[in-house]
């Protein structure tokens, strides 16, 4: 038995086995490394065992900043990450020496001036109003509701009793990033100018404003002296809490670094009001004016507000203890910062209420809990990647609207947003959240989690770099209130929470995600009065749609018998509302809204009809974004939206149709192996399907017969062998009566190597497809022809090429199909959104320069790849996704990959890398190869790229446009508009082509005239083959000295540049592929240059007939 | 005399006005750059031939013999070699696939080399009424004689120094070359669907032609097999011949067959998995030294890491 046992030891050792012993090696290095899995849910444990994915314990041995240790412990997976990382940390760490020494007498002075202010005897509120005016000419920031000229509590100021430096700046916890890093000055107020009841009214804020206006008619003189502009602002954007900032003025602009704002606030000692006064459930605010809330509901964020004042050193020491304690505590904060504001969260109310303060206490509380148990979360001995993941966990794992109490029980609090309770600080850290910033943020975490624990991309550029929070990337659709609600805070509050309840009762399961943004209001001056009263600031909404529900027609409500529920349905929706009776036999309340393209998209039927009803906002006062880029695509592609529209489905239905014909075929010799669909058309990628006036696009198709060893060996044989069989299939489908006509068709005549012949069925259906014969004895005998090493450099290209081409017509295309087709049945955003994409190519005339394939390879990976965001579920968000790539893609440096089917595994990616390497050593100069796009159905990542598709110009292009569209983006937002992007820019090129108008778009003449010349309306040349042809052949002739760019069928324009090489006089050679004429006319010079209107002459007569005017720029005659 | 005419390398340029036309109004003068054909290896043709360089795209036959013919109406062409176009029927045998056998074409009247030329000469139909040529491309025009060769030199010599207009293609009738512009692409789109019987008969051929070649190799193969080698001895062969192609995807199958038993056994021996361990740090290591490269490499090109 025991023998048997240590045998198998023997033969297993199993990689199990080999990872725990790296794995102790590692704990040996820091200890406690069994104790960190704990809280960590099952998922993490699992990940344990595989090796590749970023396991703690070499993150850790990482941290130790020894590479020696990190390549010991032998997790490589992540060393990228971390050194990735430490470089971004060491950028972000502002140079507090620096700034403190800059800083350090201003704010001596500040000191020294604040505590020798005299003492203010205390006076009634008009008094006090009456005295600052009239002496400093300070208005005083009264937060909203301001107190009764004869209210009965006076009005005071005394000599503080505390003056410290306090956040960031203080604790290092700041990071340099776009945002401003103010020094804080807390301001700890005597408790002698308070009373016991003060926590109830607003009494303890307005004595705090009267408080704050004292200290800025204090300091006003001296501080000017210094060169500061003081003014008042909102702290955390909260209009309870104006406080005082001191701004270096204007003039030093041009200082590179300039003097960072100072930021005066208030604070009292901890103990003036007893934390069960302020616990979230109270109610504070008893009497308030006719709009306020009735006495008795709980004043949570009034509460929240006042004992965040009482919390503020209190929060200050306790952050510093926990820097003391744990090392990594800054770095996590500074990541945690950098986190937040790349998805656009920050500590004020109107920005998600969760910015770098809330970051750091809740990393301090998850030292000391927050688990499951009670136990604590993060460990000291954590690297900042550790913190910065395990935080991430948390707030994506535990949803706090069930209320989490840290060093408390016991503690009530009213439905609504999340709660994280401080117990010892009596506070609610996340008061300031809202149900719908808390669902952002806990959808972003988890996000990122996932980006995280993704083995195959190591994604630190989407987690840190990348910019998410772009409206138009991140929502589908975005709703903007020019001028609406309130900038008072507490009102706000509310009215946004009636807002999001309506607009999340009326949408349903429609969105995913609601998210509303404001603006805290600008700073003012203290001569001025707040701007809270009467201004309002403008709101934006973001919409996360459901892509499965977000068109449904018919909504069901509750049933008719079910009263009080239909009553309030009723209530809700009004007349919209009707009783219906269904299939099944239920008599449901319903709604029913249009699916008529003219009316809009259903979202804004909704939206129109409740904002009206419930808010009384017509459609003119809202602006409305999203729907232009269903509607553009509507225009564009034939009334198509979804995969599942009938031209789509029915061409499909017509290939299953011919399938079925070419497999009962009897008169075919061979047994058919396989019919596999190879076209856009055919994996609703297609932009058009229908194409007007009858002709229309062939879809291609590639059969393959089982293999026969009676194929001959040569090419010329099989061609010809390939005609007789496409002649048999021919005869027999249109015998059959599957297809209405056949006829064989030639192509790359000039060619023996290519394929040169294809049969193109009239299907009855009236779909025309292409089908071309797969023979794979074809890549066996190119193959050995390559190897052969007798022929000639040109014959080799010639066969090297005719590979390249079999390899992506018989076996990539049908492979690429496949995958879409699986695809865009799975992902039902992914088709329209390639179909907008290729427009937009389209209409910068990049047609000719690069396939549809490579085009559909780049859109699907907005949808396979999505991080940072989520799986795009609106094609604006898939279009601007797709563009936003393109601008950050360093093609030169970078391959692209992309994964169609989930498989590519970590050795793929590998591969891939590896032939991207190579590709760049062999063709440096990009000449034959610009982009490389691979997948993992096809690792050789050249197949639609090779021989300059696009050249390097065109994608240097390519990468030009999408920035200039995503700065466009970032630079007008909310007011885009979609048609700028799909602006045709004839500017940059040398000469432009202008078609006549029947070759482009109008096609009824074209049919008209040229009808006597064919026989059928199926057989019909389509005005884009020509063009195409006339295109090619000029590429043919020009090849060295023209680049041509044009446009699909609609496009009435084929623009050209000339080659800025040969633009130079050069020796005269006889290997110049291009049109010269000599300089200088009687001399003989020797030398010769490009003859430009020759060229564009014998163009012109190429093309008689087909263009309409040649515009040669500035070109002289 | 000869040195006035503009020159450029020892050629002649002879300036060629190009036809303008509604679209493109702009006259446009394309240069012709002409010289004596002087090949290599002088073949007999080459003493009556002139080297052109710079055809215009739209250069037939007919505009070449026009243009030394009537416009110039100097000498009489007798054939144009454009570049690209492999020259047909030369006093050289066709080159063939399988060159095993050249040796024994003595006595047969119709050898397997003389069916492959026959087989060459059978295609498919051509899709273009009208080929074009590249820009700036060369030809050699074959002229009757050595006279007319030197003649339409000196006359596109001193058509050049005098400045006579010549107006590339004018005069040609219609007929004689068909048009170009839309006219060319729709006769392109008629003709890539050849007609059935036309096509059919192509196959036919073909495949009639290309029986009668493999035969008769098979037979040149058996007769070379039948005789003895230089040692005397005949190699006796049996039964039918797989082709190559055949055998070579055999062959793959056998290795991959060969390559499937091999796996399995990697892990049998513990100094194997031993060394598989050691393997992998080695590789880890190596890993990180290309990451810290990575790293100096991106931030040299995009400067420091930093949020956008």
């Amino acid at each position: 038995m025991s023998a048997h046992a240590v045998k198998r030891r023997r033969l297993s050792p199993s990689p199990a086995n080999s990872n725990s012993l790296t794995q102790s090696k590692a704990s040996d290095a820091t200890p406690l490394s069994s104790k960190e899995e704990t809280p960590k849910t099952t998922q993490s444990v699992a990940r344990k065992d595989d090796p590749l994915t970023k396991s703690h314990p070499g993150r850790r041995g990482n941290e130790d900043g020894s590479a020696e240790l990190a390549m010991a412990s032998g997790f490589y997976k992540s060393s990228f990450f971390k050194l990735q990382m430490d470089e971004l940390l060491t950028g972000l760490r502002p140079n507090y020496e620096k700034q403190i020494s800059k800083l350090q007498d201003t704010l001596h002075k500040l000191k020294d001036t604040i505590e020798n202010l005299p003492d203010k005897e205390s006076k009634s509120v008009a008094e006090a109003e009456k005295e600052l005016r009239t002496v400093s000419e300070i208005v005083i920031p009264w937060p909203e509701p301001r107190p009764a000229k004869d209210a009965k509590y006076t009005m005071a100021y005394a000599k503080p009793a505390n003056i410290n430096v306090v956040g960031s700046v203080v604790l290092k916890t700041g990071a340099k990033t776009t945002d401003s890093r103010p020094v804080d000055l807390a301001v700890t107020m005597p408790s002698s100018i308070f009373q016991e009841k003060d926590y109830v009214n607003y009494r303890y804020f307005h004595k705090r404003a009267y408080y704050i206006a004292c200290l800025a008619a204090g300091i006003q003189k001296p501080m000017d002296a210094l060169g500061l502009d003081i003014k008042f602002g909102f702290q955390d954007g909260d209009s309870l809490r104006p406080l005082i900032l001191l701004e270096p003025r204007s003039t030093s602009k041009s200082d590179p670094t300039p003097q960072p704002q100072i930021r005066i606030l208030t604070a009292v000692e901890p103990t003036l009001f007893p934390i069960t006064r302020t616990l979230p459930i109270r109610s504070n605010v008893r009497q308030g004016s006719k709009d306020q809330s009735e006495a008795g509901e709980p004043t949570p964020y009034y509460n929240a507000s006042l004992r965040s004042e009482a919390a503020v050193s209190l929060y200050h020491k306790y952050l510093h203890s926990t820097a003391q304690k744990c090392e990594s505590f800054r770095d996590a904060c500074v990541l945690g910062r950098t986190w937040l504001q790349q998805r656009g969260f920050h500590t004020s109310f109107q920005n998600g209420g969760f910015g770098g303060f809330e970051w750091a206490a809740l990393v301090s509380l998850l030292f000391e809990g927050g688990g499951p148990s009670g136990q604590p979360i993060l460990l000291r001995s954590y690297s900042s990647y550790q913190i910065f993941k395990a935080t991430m966990q948390f707030l994506a794992g535990r949803d706090l609207t069930t209320p989490l109490l840290l060093f408390a029980s016991d503690v009530a609090v009213p439905d609504g947003g999340p709660v994280l309770y401080d117990g010892r600080r009596g506070l609610n850290l996340l008061y300031k959240m809202t149900v719908w910033s808390y669902a952002a943020l806990r959808h972003e975490s988890s996000i990122t989690l996932k980006m995280l624990n993704e083995s195959r991309e190591d994604n630190f550029d989407r987690v840190f770099i990348v910019k998410v929070d772009e409206p138009a990337l991140r929502f589908d659709r975005l709703i903007s209130f020019p001028k609406a609600f309130n900038g008072d805070t507490l009102r706000a509050v509310r009215e946004q929470n009636t807002l999001y309840t309506t607009l999340s009762k009326a949408l349903g399961d429609r969105v995913k995600l609601i998210s509303l943004a404001s603006h805290s209001a600008e700073s003012w001056s203290i001569r001025a009065k707040a701007l809270t009263k009467k201004a309002s600031h403008s709101l934006s909404v973001g919409l996360l749609l459901d892509a499965d529900n977000v068109n449904r027609v018919v909504d069901h409500g509750p049933a008719a018998e079910e009263k009080e529920e239909a009553a309030s349905f009723r209530d809700f929706w009004g007349n919209k509302s009707e009783l219906r009776r269904f299939k099944d036999g239920s008599i449901l309340e319903s709604l029913v809204w249009s699916d008529q393209p003219s009316e809009g998209s259903i979202v804004l039927q909704i939206l129109t009809y409740i904002l009206q009803r419930h808010f009384q906002i017509t459609e003119d006062d809202f602006s409305f974004t999203g729907d232009e880029y269903d509607e553009m695509l509507l225009d564009e592609g034939d009334g198509i939206l979804a995969y599942s529209s009938p031209p789509f489905q029915s061409i499909k239905e017509a290939f299953s149709d011919l399938e079925r014909s070419i497999g009962n075929m009897e008169e075919v010799p061979l047994t058919i192996r396989h019919l596999a669909p190879a076209s856009p058309l055919l994996r609703y990628t297609a932009l058009r399907v229908q194409a007007p006036g009858g002709a229309q696009e062939p879809a291609d198709i590639v059969l393959q017969f089982e293999s026969s060893s009676r194929w001959p060996d040569d090419f010329a044989a099989i061609q010809m062998t390939k005609a007789a069989f496409l002649l048999k299939i021919g005869d027999s489908l249109e015998s059959s009566g599957a297809a209405s006509s056949c006829r064989v068709g030639l192509e790359n005549e000039s060619s023996k190597v290519l394929n040169n012949l294809y049969l193109d069925i009239a299907h009855t259906s009236g779909f025309l497809f292409r089908l071309r014969i797969h023979h794979d004895r074809e890549q066996t005998l190119l193959e050995r022809q390559l190897k052969d090493k007798g022929i000639n450099p040109r014959e080799r290209e010639e066969i090297a090429y005719a590979l390249f081409t079999y390899k992506r017509l018989f076996v990539q295309a049908p492979r690429l199909t496949q995958a879409f087709r699986s695809l865009c049945t799975r992902l039902p955003l992914l088709s329209p959104t390639v179909r907008l994409v290729k427009h937009w190519f389209n209409s910068h005339l990049f047609s000719a320069r690069i396939c549809d394939e490579l085009i559909e390879l780049l859109t699907v990976r907005a949808f396979t790849q999505p991080y940072p965001w989520d799986c795009p579920s609106s094609v604006m968000t898939g279009f601007l996704r797709t563009l936003h790539f393109l601008s950050r893609w360093d093609w030169q440096q970078e391959p692209f990959i992309v994964d169609l089917s989930g498989d590519l595994t970590p050795q793929m990616t590998e591969t891939i890398r590896t032939r991207f390497t190579a590709w760049r050593n062999i063709d440096p100069a990009m000449n034959t190869v610009a982009l490389f796009v691979a997948s993992d159905i096809d690792t050789d990542g050249v197949t639609w790229t090779q021989y300059e598709m696009p050249s390097k110009v065109v994608a240097g292009r390519i990468s030009t446009l999408a920035k200039a569209a995503v700065s466009l983006l970032r630079k007008e937002s909310h007011n885009l508009d979609v048609t700028d992007l799909f602006q045709t820019s004839l500017a940059p090129y040398d000469f432009v082509i202008n078609l006549r108008p029947k070759f482009s778009g109008d096609r009824s003449a074209a049919v008209s005239k040229y009808k006597n010349l064919v026989d059928g309306a199926s057989n019909q040349p389509s005005a884009l083959a020509i063009v195409k042809s006339f295109v090619h052949d000029v590429e043919a002739c020009y090849g060295q000295s023209v680049l041509l760019f044009h446009g699909d069928e609609r496009c009435g324009v084929i623009a050209g540049l000339w080659n800025p090489q040969t633009l130079k006089p050069r020796n005269w050679n006889l290997k110049t592929a291009y049109s010269t004429a000599p300089v200088g006319s009687t001399e003989s010079t020797g030398r010769v240059s490009i003859n430009q209107l020759a060229i564009l002459n014998e163009i012109a007569r190429l093309g008689e007939g087909l263009i309409d005017t040649v515009d040669t720029g500035d070109l002289k005659a | 005399m000869k040195r006035d005419a503009p020159e450029v390398e020892g050629y002649t340029t002879l300036p060629l006005q190009l036809p303008t036309l509604p679209i493109f109004p702009k006259p446009a003068t394309h240069y012709l750059y002409i010289r004596p054909h002087e090949p290599r290896i002088p073949d007999p043709d080459s003493s009556r031939s002139l080297f052109i360089v710079n055809t215009p795209i739209d250069t037939t036959e007919t505009h070449i013999a026009h243009l030394f013919g009537k416009q110039l109406a100097a000498g009489r062409v007798s054939s144009v070699q454009f570049e690209d176009v492999p020259a047909k029927k030369t006093n050289v045998a066709p080159v063939t696939e399988n060159n095993l056998s050249h040796r024994s074409k003595k006595r047969k009247r119709i050898t397997a080399d003389d069916l492959q030329s026959q087989l060459d000469e059978i295609t498919l139909p051509s899709t273009w009424d009208r080929q074009l040529q590249k820009s700036g491309a060369h030809a050699i025009v074959v002229f009757a004689d050595r006279a007319s060769m030197e003649a339409s030199l000196k006359a596109a010599a001193k058509a050049a120094r005098k400045g006579t207009t010549i107006v590339w293609g004018e005069g040609i009738s219609t007929d004689r070359v068909p048009a170009l512009g839309v006219q060319r692409y729709l006769s392109h789109e008629r003709r890539r669907y050849p007609a059935r019987r036309e096509l059919l008969t192509a196959v036919n051929d073909f495949m009639t032609v290309f029986a009668q070649v493999s035969e008769a190799r098979k037979r040149e193969e058996s007769r070379k097999n039948a005789e003895p080698d230089e040692d005397g001895f005949v190699t006796v062969t049996h039964g039918p011949k797989l082709n190559s192609v055949a055998r070579e995807d055999e062959m793959k199958e056998l290795i991959a067959k060969e390559k499937k038993k091999a796996e399995g056994l990697e892990d049998f021996y513990r100094f194997q998995s031993r060394e598989k361990r050691k393997e992998r740090q080695q590789e880890l290591l190596k890993k990180f030294d290309e990451d810290k490269r990575k790293l100096a490499d991106i931030k040299m090109r995009k400067g420091k890491i930093r949020p956008e």
